[in-house]
């Protein structure tokens, strides 16, 4: 299983001030809260850890059919580098993110795995550039490959009948958009 | 007599359409979807249907926090999807106060 997150941080400077009272308080644990105020960048440190919980609830809805929201729930340690876990319901979600000026994005695993393809992109071509990957992976017809989309909106890619993603996370804002998919 | 009083007694004899009405003005900033805005009911989602980004949404609820002077505990905010469900959090968290 797969999720992902990413986050245009102009942007993000634009739609939200972290640094109003309660913003933190609601969406990060104790410890969380800690590392932010702690970090030599705080903005960037919010987002990081935003990202991840993000990512992880993404894979949590692709196996359990609901939505809800739960972010502080969703607890985030740095491990090495820009690595880390977060914990949800006894469950640990691996993260890894890349960092830069412009954007942060972040990919969760429940474990290493195999034919995972992840790919950054503009937010606009997300759904062609998906069909072209499996097109190639798989030799099929992109006018046959179709998105589905669960009650809670986790995407699936199928040709006809068949599961061509066995999960897929798709994330946009602002610039930048992603995708990232294990083939079935 | 005590000026927040009045106010409380004010919020709690609100009907669903004056809470309506509220809700729309607190979400309006963050809406990026103005049709589904200006076609809201009790069914819209914040964000499937007004497009409110997440991280938004916990301005949607801090922003209901301080309109209606009422504390939204973990629970109620792990419920806070739609239209429908902030207004029942709203009218219980008004008649509890």
């Amino acid at each position: 299983m797969i999720g992902n997150d990413v986050i245009d941080l102009s942007l993000a400077k634009i739609e939200s001030n972290w640094q109003r009272k309660g913003f933190l308080k609601k969406l990060f644990s104790n410890d969380e809260q800690q590392l932010i105020l702690e970090a030599s960048n705080s903005f960037e440190m919010v987002w990081r850890l935003w990202s991840m919980k993000e990512a992880a609830y993404k894979i949590f809805t692709q196996q359990h059919n609901m939505r809800f929201f739960a972010p502080k729930k969703f607890e985030c340690k740095l491990t090495q580098g820009f690595k880390g876990e977060v914990c949800y319901r006894g469950q640990q979600f691996h993260t890894s993110s890349i960092i830069n000026t412009q954007y942060i994005f972040t990919k969760a695993g429940l474990s290493k795995e195999k034919n995972s393809y992840s790919e950054m992109i503009s937010p606009d071509q997300i759904d062609t550039k998906i069909k072209n990957k499996l097109n190639v992976l798989t030799g099929l017809n992109i006018s046959g490959i179709e998105q589905i989309k669960s009650r809670n909106g986790a995407p699936s890619y199928y040709y006809k009948t068949t599961l061509l993603t066995s999960s897929c996370s798709i994330t946009h804002h602002g610039n930048y958009g992603a995708f990232s998919f294990v083939q079935a | 007599m005590d000026v927040l009083f009045l106010r409380n007694i004010k919020k709690e004899f609100m009907t669903r359409e004056d809470l309506i009405i509220s809700l729309q003005k607190i979400v309006k900033p963050y809406v990026q979807d103005q049709n589904a805005f200006n076609n809201l009911s009790e069914e819209t989602d914040f964000i499937n249907d007004l497009k409110i980004n997440s991280a938004n949404l916990v301005d949607v609820i801090l922003d209901v926090e301080d309109e209606f002077d009422i504390e939204i505990d973990n629970d109620s905010m792990e419920k806070m999807l739609s239209v429908k469900a902030a207004l029942d959090i709203i009218e219980t968290k008004l008649s509890a106060s």
